[in-house]
């Protein structure tokens, strides 16, 4: 999604040295953000005529020479992709950014702020002192030594200690569904009905309550994608709710009996 | 907001459970002038016109509701129901109209066409 831009700027490919360094210190931000959730149904929820403000919500100046904006929907881009590369002027900021590293005097650095990590290499080979009278007493010896054994075919992978598993995975929650919301329930038995979201699940899912003495929703887990945040909100802040977690919604299976004291247990009422 | 059986529901202002899904209709399946196929089902949607607001609708349910002779269990209901339905998802925007492109878990039945579909809200991403 693009942002539109509330001007459009003047400046063709030229620019001014004054428009360099501006233009520099905010390459790192990106071009297209994503607009603050609006929490209506409706679909188009990104008004066109708002204003954008001049200053992004990270602090840094928003530059309208760097956004880009769709022209009545369906595709089409105010500014095409050659003109949008001028206009952001990364080649002129790359080419500022290799003459300052050149300066500091390190030409393997792209970056000024990364020459001050400048890495001591260690030398490949090294003079080692060697015993012997006639032997030289020392032999020039590779650093890192060339590997033994070159296998001639290559070994069966196994899973990569890497690979992680689906109860390790990180489990992300909408903005929209913080803690204390109210959301609307889309489907199940308590579909239509409001309830509040009462904390975020380690497994991923909403604990959310009517509560059920408001609305019958009783204290239950939730997908998110089964449930529309609202503006509204609630400040649970001072609640706590420790023991509240997933293993306190687990189903609780009846305990296996031994077969053999059934037995006995059926001959005694006999 | 309905009330828990504990609470007196106040007088003439029974809130009713609305409508959670959008009115869709089935237009036809995907085709060409002289092809058709299937697998993949169009749908217009009620009050959307612009291919832009087709981006809220993509991922979500749809089901095709029909009644059947026979009884059968429904989910969620003790009693045998005629009730039948068919649940899909919206794939894709169909061209620039608001259109969209569905596919069912098994095709949608050609006596659909020009029926109601219901595009339901969830998955939802809002």
């Amino acid at each position: 999604m693009s942002t539109p831009s509330a001007k459009t700027a003047t400046s063709g490919g030229k620019s001014t040295t004054k428009t360099t360094t501006t233009v520099v210190k905010t390459t790192t931000t990106t071009v297209t953000k994503k607009q603050p959730q609006q929490l209506s149904l409706t679909p188009r929820s990104v008004s066109s005529k708002t204003k954008r403000p001049k200053t992004r919500p990270n602090g840094k100046k928003a530059i309208s020479s760097h956004t880009n904006r769709e022209l009545n929907a369906g595709g089409l881009m105010r500014f095409s992709r050659g003109r949008m590369f001028q206009r952001r002027a990364l080649h002129r900021i790359n080419k500022w950014k290799g003459a300052q590293a050149k300066l500091q005097g390190d030409k393997t650095k792209k970056t000024a702020g990364s020459i001050q990590k400048k890495k001591q290499r260690k030398p490949a080979s090294v003079k080692k002192p060697v015993g012997g009278e006639r032997n030289g007493k020392q032999r020039t010896v590779l650093a890192k030594r060339f590997p033994r054994y070159y296998p001639t075919e290559e070994r069966p992978k196994k899973f990569s200690a890497k690979r992680k598993t689906f109860g390790s995975h990180a489990r992300r929650f909408r903005s929209t569904l913080a803690p204390g919301t109210v959301v609307i329930l889309l489907a199940g038995k308590h579909a239509g009905k409001r309830a509040v979201v009462v904390k975020h699940l380690a497994s991923g899912l909403l604990l959310i309550t009517g509560p059920h003495k408001l609305n019958g929703v009783p204290l239950r887990r939730i997908n998110q994608i089964y449930v529309i945040g609202t503006s509204t909100k609630l400040d649970l802040s001072t609640a706590k709710f420790d023991n509240l977690d997933d293993k306190y919604f687990k189903r609780v299976r009846p305990a296996k009996k031994n077969a053999e004291k059934d037995i006995f247990d059926s001959k005694k009422e006999v | 907001m309905t009330s828990s059986k504990k609470v007196e529901k106040p007088q003439g202002s029974y809130i009713k459970k609305g409508r959670l899904y959008v009115k869709a209709v089935f237009t036809g399946f995907r085709r060409g002038k002289r092809n058709q196929h299937e697998n993949t089902a169009l749908l217009k949607l009620d009050g959307v016109n612009a291919r832009r607001e087709t981006n809220f609708y993509l991922g979500k349910r749809c089901a095709y509701v029909y009644k059947a002779k026979n009884k059968t269990l429904v989910p969620g209901q003790k009693r045998l129901n005629r009730v039948r339905i068919l649940w899909g998802k919206v794939t894709r925007a169909h061209g620039k109209s608001g259109a969209v492109r569905a596919k069912f878990r098994r095709n949608l039945p050609p006596k659909a066409l020009g029926r109601r579909i219901r595009v339901m809200l969830y998955p939802s991403r809002i």
